[in-house]
């Protein structure tokens, strides 16, 4: 397994992804896109990959973004540049990652958007157990009621 | 959100066939509620993947997770296109049955960097998460082999990977004629603004850096291989796809 089985997002994990069935029913939302990015190796690719990334959003305009990682280690700095890249951008954003224990980001979190811990296993480690610290509906119903305060600024 | 209304005016019809029975078989064929599976003579569908060395299917009914397995590699739903293009048109998808693609070397290594699913399907991995079978759901078993020492490689994770779909698609290109009306649900998305509301965007960051490190974007079939992009290929670029295309299986999974 790339990163580990307990956090690996199978073909089935995307095709009934709990962001996008949320953002599908909820009554003040809807989904405007998703953009998928690969996180490279070396922190020079990193960095040119969020920059594109940004350009995009900046573009795009969205009221507000999701933004879920399927990895953990030196992957944490490119989800912590995207996230201070959409708040320097004025774009509220909730990010969804593992953490638990063994994960605990390589780069702290120095922008205003709120990251949520998607570990589900009861001592905070890849477990080897496919599917148990996958983002589920729950996670995702926390991440868009974060959005939504974070947009109507009570977060 | 700048962009116009009609860009993303994409309507998406999915209708799901129920599978109540899997049966191995000489030939892949539907008989109702029924699928038969290719059993044997599987070699065709690793021909022209040379770091592939054996191909097995079985089956794993509802409670018939003890089964021992090397890795799990994916969990693929079995879906195609019936009409249009990814994204659009009309999609087929199988429910009740979904495959489980494990891989292993000819030595019995698993593709691993930190940890493994290697062990008793039951242990090894939860039902009724998004990204796993139902506890309902009966499982095609699709059992790869790589020659030694493949599994390390990108080329190797591809192979697997090329070999299962091309088993797949068989099934796939049976679905894809399935009576249009004949189906148990019937699930429709339109890509349209909404005026009022808040318009969310869904950014994932997933691994682009080698072997079990990848994924695919944009096959031709939901969920396939055939046809898609690597996002190592691509140089980890982001790719914007419409809330439909999403839907509608445009990630394979690698890692």
């Amino acid at each position: 397994m790339g990163i580990g089985p307990s956090t690996k997002e199978t073909t089935k994990h995307h095709f009934k992804d709990p962001l996008m069935e949320l953002l599908g029913e909820d009554n003040d939302c809807r989904p405007a896109g998703v953009i998928v990015a690969g996180i490279a190796a070396n922190y020079e690719s990193k960095e040119f990959v969020i920059r594109r990334l940004g350009t995009w959003v900046s573009a795009l305009k969205p009221d507000g973004v999701l933004v879920s990682m399927d990895s953990w280690g030196n992957s944490h700095l490119d989800f912590n540049l995207l996230l201070e890249q959409l708040s320097s951008l004025k774009i509220p954003a909730v990010g969804l990652c593992f953490e638990g224990v063994q994960a605990e980001p390589v780069t702290l979190n120095s922008s205003q958007s709120k990251v949520i811990d998607i570990n589900k296993s009861a001592d905070g480690r890849e477990t080897e157990v496919l599917g148990e610290n996958n983002i589920n509906s729950q996670d995702a119903r926390k991440a868009l009621a974060m959005l939504k305060l974070l947009k109507k600024k009570q977060l | 959100m700048v962009l116009k209304a009609e860009a993303l005016s994409k309507r998406l019809v999915i209708k799901a066939y129920h599978i109540e029975k899997l049966t191995l078989a000489q030939e892949t064929a539907f008989k109702g509620s029924t699928l038969d599976l290719q059993e044997k003579h599987l070699s065709r569908y690793i021909s022209d993947q040379p770091l592939v060395s054996n191909i097995e299917v079985g089956i794993l009914n509802p409670g018939q997770l003890q089964k021992d397995v090397p890795a799990v590699l994916d969990v693929i739903p079995i879906a195609c296109k019936a009409l249009g293009n990814l994204g659009e048109g009309i999609t087929h998808v199988l429910t009740g049955v979904c495959a489980v693609l494990t891989l292993a070397d000819t030595s019995g290594k698993p593709p691993a960097q930190i940890g493994s699913s290697a062990g008793l399907l039951s242990e090894k991995m939860l039902t009724d998460r998004a990204g796993t079978p139902a506890k309902s759901d009966r499982i095609i078993l699709v059992q790869v082999t790589l020659k030694e020492g493949a599994v390390y490689k990108r080329q190797g994770i591809m192979a697997a990977h090329r070999a299962a779909d091309s088993y797949l698609q068989t099934i796939r290109d049976q679905l894809k004629n399935r009576d249009s009306q004949a189906y148990t649900e019937k699930h429709v998305y339109e890509d349209q603004l909404e005026p009022g509301k808040t318009d969310v965007l869904l950014i994932k960051l997933l691994p682009g850096q080698g072997a079990m490190h990848d994924f695919l974007v944009l096959p031709k079939e939901p969920c396939g291989v055939a046809g898609s992009r690597s996002i190592i290929d691509l140089g980890n670029m982001p790719v914007f796809l419409t809330p439909n295309e999403y839907r509608d299986g445009a990630l394979r999974a690698l890692t």
